[in-house]
């Protein structure tokens, strides 16, 4: 999912920079002192699951958790989710500094178009329908990003459809894992702190 | 808030597998150059296109990695040598070996990064050109475990570079409460 320093062209990288600069203002903009410590606790959990190792066959995938940080910061999952990577970058060297701005880009857009898009369905209804809407909304964002990733690939001059589909089929168990996560955590979070949806995610 | 807690504390079991992150290492080995080339989860590149490049871009020459990501070059310029791969989905592999390097496998002297001045000759050697080859066969040998040592363990990310990393992200956002409460108080 991280794309690393050299994989783009420059065109890309810059447009992805200046892109992920404008998003993460929007976020801050939304950040309030009310969320500015559920941003710092999904950027770090978005921090340390690239650690967490999911085995398929004789490689693995690791999680991303991005649609749990759109679903409830919106905007704000921009800034959070742009500290998360930059850490990764220095710390395990996964991606790259040149390529931070189009890898926030390529992880957090989707984390608010799920936002955008899944918020509101999760804090109505019951706890359970808004935990599918969770789930499908983890999962939509893993989708997104697959499909980012393979967007900037192209533009780089790499043919859109075989990378997207290498990348969207690898990504497939993460989907479903995230999926799970993601409802189990709409649901916890639905009967002990609803407030935390009911303001809505969207700033 | 609490549920995120408990996350969290999920995410710190220590797993010990490592990232998709993508090796690389060059070394020389006798008149070629050994490379490998594979992710940090253990998975090596295997059958994949490695382009070679000089220092001014031109192709040099392709190679395909064996099953365990090895591949090995024979240079035929004293030149910078960087080798290119790309493994999909965004992961590209790229290592230099330096003109200096590449010119002792071949023997030679380094061609000279900027236009030649009249400098004296080179300085003789001490030992005779065999000598010279049967030492330095013996420390690569001697190096080679080593050096796949020290890549191996620069891929390690313990305990307490996470923690690190979590103690970076508390204080950022510490100071972004700060700057907030402040705001809040001036308004």
């Amino acid at each position: 999912m991280h794309i690393v320093d050299g994989a783009l062209s420059n065109p890309v990288v810059i447009g992805g920079a200046v892109a992920a600069a404008g998003g993460i203002a929007m976020g801050l903009r939304s950040l309030d002192l009310d969320r500015i410590p559920t941003a710092g606790v999904l950027s770090a959990s978005f921090f340390v699951a690239s650690l967490i190792h999911v085995p398929i066959g004789p490689s693995s995938v690791h999680l991303i958790l991005n649609g749990m940080a759109g679903l409830l910061l919106g905007w704000a999952a921009f800034p959070a989710l742009f500290v998360g990577l930059l850490l990764q970058a220095v710390f395990f060297g996964f991606g790259g500094l040149t390529v931070l701005g189009i890898n926030t880009l390529n992880i957090a857009l989707p984390a608010v178009l799920a936002g955008l898009v899944f918020s509101r369905l999760i804090a109505h209804g019951s706890p359970l329908q808004g935990a599918i809407w969770g789930g499908v909304g983890g999962a939509f964002a893993i989708a997104a990003t697959t499909g980012m990733v393979a967007f900037s690939l192209a533009l780089s001059g790499d043919a859109f459809l075989p990378a997207a589909k290498l990348v969207f089929f690898a990504h497939i168990p993460v989907m479903a894992i995230e999926a799970i996560l993601t409802g189990f955590a709409v649901l916890l979070a639905r009967k002990v702190k609803p407030e935390l949806f009911v303001k809505g995610a969207v700033a | 808030m609490r549920y995120l807690a408990i996350i969290l504390a999920l995410s710190c079991v220590p797993v010990p597998a490592l990232a998709h992150k993508v090796i690389a290492g060059v070394f020389e080995s006798g008149d070629a150059i050994e490379g490998e080339i594979g992710f940090s989860n253990g998975d090596m590149a295997s059958d994949t296109e490695v382009i070679v490049k000089g220092p001014d871009g031109a192709a040099l020459g392709r190679i395909l990695t064996d099953a365990d990501g090895f591949f090995i070059y024979t240079p035929n310029a004293p030149v910078a040598h960087t080798f290119f791969a790309n493994l999909g989905a965004g992961h590209v592999a790229e290592v230099t070996m330096p003109a200096a390097d590449v010119a002792r496998i071949m023997g030679v002297e380094a061609e000279p990064d900027t236009p030649p001045t009249n400098a004296p000759a080179q300085t003789v050697a001490v030992f005779s050109t065999e000598q010279q080859q049967v030492i330095a066969r013996a420390v690569r040998d001697e190096l080679r475990p080593l050096r796949r040592e020290i890549a191996a363990y620069r891929e390690q990310n313990d305990l307490q570079t996470v923690l690190g990393g979590i103690g970076y992200i508390v204080g950022l956002f510490g100071l972004g409460f700060y700057f907030a409460a402040r705001r809040k108080l001036a308004a």
